[in-house]
């Protein structure tokens, strides 16, 4: 399964087992985080079938819609549950994550899955993302920002040079 | 003290890259060490996440508590006059003139020419 570089997209999926009688089956909603529709589908029935005795062929999707975020612009913390497959096994994990948007957090998992333990996006399996309260979290990096006085200088800022300034007479200066 | 300029909630920053360069936000609140929430109500910029590298810290501040409205930070920002006092420091000043030299054509360019030499 191929992610693209562009951040994912929260879906809701609404699927389930046609019958051949006419006879009511159960409706299995989930909630999938892919780049696109295409992908959001495959996964889909990819965790469904792990879950319930329904496959693609025999099933149908009675919806696929997009899910916005409720407030993009307040910061958030989340705590993602995730399953993954290493070289060796299989291992849960709960990981925290800062964001403004729940998509956000789930992609900046993805990359640092791949970043931190090699995980590619195929063999990772988000259980749950939830909002966290800040009391609740338990992760160093995202309870540091948790200050209402938050401050901290830029020391020896490094800033991208353009290519005119590789060589130049004075050390530049590094003070913001 | 060290350091005199500090990222901090109600820091006015300007912003050097991106769709809004040229203009001024002001931080409302830190998503982590390399993310800010800010917010331009008078300059144009909507309440957005933004890099710290794109962008640079002023001298001006203003009073906001964290994470406050959109409406709380124009009141402030207007209160404190932070567009006039932007306009008098050197990096605005530094950005105006690069803007001009930028947008001058061909004739101008041989005049600042002849006027540097002379």
């Amino acid at each position: 399964m191929r992610f693209k570089c562009a951040e994912l997209k929260e879906f809701q999926i609404v699927g389930k087992p046609l019958s051949k009688t006419n006879e009511k089956t159960p409706i299995y909603k989930m909630r999938i985080f892919a780049p696109d529709e295409v992908v959001a589908k495959s996964r889909f029935w990819y965790f469904l079938r792990q879950l319930k005795k329904v496959r693609k062929v025999n099933g149908e999707i009675l919806r696929l819609t997009e899910v916005s975020e409720k407030s993009p612009t307040k910061i958030k913390n989340f705590g993602i549950w995730v399953r993954y497959d290493s070289r060796s096994g299989s291992h849960n994990m709960y990981r925290e994550y800062r964001d403004v948007m729940t998509t956000g957090a789930v992609t900046q998992c993805y990359r640092d899955m791949a970043a931190r333990h090699r995980a590619r996006a195929h063999s990772i399996q988000i259980m749950k993302v939830a909002e966290v309260k800040a009391s609740d979290c338990r992760r160093s990096t995202v309870q540091q920002m948790h200050n209402s006085k938050i401050k901290f200088p830029l020391p020896h800022r490094i800033l991208k040079y353009n290519k005119k300034s590789i060589f130049v007479a004075e050390r530049p200066s590094t003070m913001q | 003290m060290l350091y005199q300029r500090y990222i901090e909630i109600g820091r006015v920053c300007y912003i050097r890259l991106g769709e809004h360069a040229g203009k001024t936000c002001v931080v409302v609140d830190m998503v982590d060490q390399k993310h800010l929430l800010v917010d331009g109500p008078m300059s144009g910029v909507p309440r957005s996440t933004i890099r710290l590298n794109q962008v640079a810290i002023t001298d001006l501040k203003i009073a906001i508590p964290r994470g406050c409205k959109t409406n709380k930070v124009r009141v402030e920002l207007t209160k404190a006059d932070i567009s006039t006092k932007f306009a008098k420091t050197s990096l605005s000043k530094k950005a105006e003139a690069k803007k001009d030299k930028a947008g001058l054509g061909d004739f101008e360019r041989f005049k600042l020419r002849v006027a540097k030499t002379t």
